[in-house]
């Protein structure tokens, strides 16, 4: 469903991304993990072109979201990706209810009353249905992030994309998002997630990507990537990772 | 002194508050005010079509409006009410009463200056409401109207506001070309009365002063208002450190 050929990406001369030949299959769970600064954000950004590429592809069900689209087009791309933003990106002037409600409405033209319905299903969904008129300065970090969730969800898309969707959270709230994304996985949902949260990997994904330096140093199964690590880099960050 | 004042607002409050109105042109405090809010209600679209096109990545609409603003910004306003005033009947054939060149001229003067309010509020907004806004689909027209406009725009109530008072400080030159505004009106009473030229101007400077000062206040207090209304009372600490 998301397929990177021959992805590089430079930001002035250096390289942030360095061939990258990866797929995510539909209904796959992908979490891709890595030092700081090694790319996964620029990765995972790519995909709906929040950041542009020097060469190579990234096909979205079949579509190069990198090719000369028109911006109509590459707008529709979009709205069929969910992302989910590590610092939430909740629009703060509207309430967690207009939050939801506004892209279906504005964007795929869904009746205000429509989308209104939706909305406060997918609040229900994510447990904050009693918080549907609440600012998100009135939120905490896990239950914005869960806005935020359902913000994205609220356009249908058939894949979600989660840039270290917990790592701006206080540690006791990470379970709840967690716990979100779980039942999003149980349900089928095609996912690629930047996170170092190493259960819900290994509970929850498909595969592992480990990156170091632009690249994709790794791949495997859950079991595979945490038991038997190939890779010195990786192995070194999965000691790293278990020695906090 | 104090009593000359007096006697002077007793004799003149009429003329001081809206001119010769109705048997004349409307003048004094009411078309200052008219004058003024007409402006800025003007000078706002203006400076928001202004300020997109300065953010714009076409160039041809980019070049044009940076030229514009650097333009007004470095001239003195007299000098674009000369230039409105003379060019104007000279250009286009009809002589145009004081007051339209006069709102014309502020519009053109305040937007300029407002234009850069609105693009200092659009930038200082984090990127990420941006990037969520073209994440979920919309265009960059609809991530404008619906999530960058309305966040900018609250934000800058307070500079709007400023931008106003300055506005009414600068119809005081429209006297130069005959506009029947306030400080018009004094000068009409101390051609009359000759001898009580600092009784007539220091209730001119007063008359000015009370009404800016109110509004001054009023932009503090909105801006505390939205202050406190942006921390919101549940705000965690991370959020606010991003
Ligand atoms: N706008 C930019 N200009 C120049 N360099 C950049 C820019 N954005 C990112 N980089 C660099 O590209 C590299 C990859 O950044 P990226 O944000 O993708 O890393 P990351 O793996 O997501 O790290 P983290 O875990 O800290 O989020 C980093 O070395 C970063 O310094
Ligand atoms: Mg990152």
């Amino acid at each position: 469903m998301i397929k990177f050929q021959a992805v590089n990406k430079f930001y002035g001369d250096y390289c942030a991304l360095a061939d990258i030949n990866e797929n995510v299959a539909k209904g796959e769970v992908v979490v891709v993990c890595g030092p700081s600064g090694s790319g996964k954000s620029t990765l995972i950004r790519t995909v709906n072109r929040l950041e542009e590429i020097q060469s190579g592809e990234v096909l979205f069900n079949g579509r190069n979201v990198h090719a000369r689209i028109k911006s109509a087009e590459l707008n529709r791309l979009r709205s069929q990706i969910g992302f989910v933003f590590q610092s939430f990106n909740l629009f703060p002037h509207l309430s967690a209810l207009d939050n939801v409600i506004l892209s279906p409405w504005r964007v795929n033209a869904v009746s205000r009353a429509e989308a209104r319905d939706r909305a406060m299903a997918l609040l229900d969904r994510v447990g904050l249905a009693n918080r549907a008129l609440s600012y998100p300065a009135q939120l905490s970090g896990g239950q914005q992030q869960r806005v935020a969730i359902a913000r994205a969800l609220a356009m249908e898309p058939p894949a979600m994309l989660f840039d270290e969707p917990t790592s701006a959270l206080d540690p006791e709230m990470v379970g709840e998002v967690l716990a979100v994304m779980r039942s999003l996985a149980k349900d089928g949902m095609t996912m690629m997630c930047v996170t170092h949260e190493m259960g819900f990997a290994r509970d929850v994904a498909d595969r592992v990507w480990f990156m170091d330096a632009g690249r994709i140093l790794e791949t495997g199964t859950p079991v595979e990537f945490f038991g038997a690590p190939q890779h010195p880099r990786a192995q070194r960050f999965l000691s790293d990772l278990r020695s906090h | 002194m104090l009593s000359n004042a007096i006697g002077i607002i007793q004799d003149n409050w009429l003329l001081l508050l809206i001119g010769q109105y109705p048997n004349g042109p409307l003048g004094g405090v009411a078309a200052t005010l008219l004058l003024s809010v007409l402006a800025i209600l003007l000078a706002f679209p203006f400076s928001v079509l202004v300020a997109l096109a300065r953010l714009s990545h076409l160039w041809a609409l980019r070049i044009p409006a940076t030229a514009l603003v650097y333009g007004v910004r470095g001239i003195p306003l007299l000098m674009i009410i000369f230039w409105v005033y003379f060019m104007f009947p000279l250009l286009f054939g009809i002589s145009v009463p004081g007051f339209a060149t006069m709102l014309c001229t502020l519009v053109l003067y305040e937007g300029a200056f407002l234009s850069e309010v609105v693009r200092a509020g659009i930038t200082a907004l984090p990127a990420g409401q941006m990037d969520a806004a073209r994440a979920l689909g919309h265009s960059y027209g609809s991530a404008m109207r619906f999530v960058i406009l309305p966040q900018a725009l609250v934000n800058m109530l307070p500079s709007i506001l400023s931008q106003f008072v300055s506005t009414i400080q600068d119809t005081t030159l429209g006297y130069v070309i005959n506009v029947p505004e306030l400080t018009f009106a004094a000068n009409q009473i101390n051609n009359r009365l000759l001898t009580k030229p600092f009784e007539v101007f220091l209730i001119l400077a007063l008359t000015y002063y009370a009404i800016c000062f109110s509004l001054t206040q009023l932009a503090s207090w909105l801006e505390r208002s939205i202050a406190t209304r942006r921390a919101g009372p549940a705000m965690p600490k991370l959020v606010l450190a991003q």
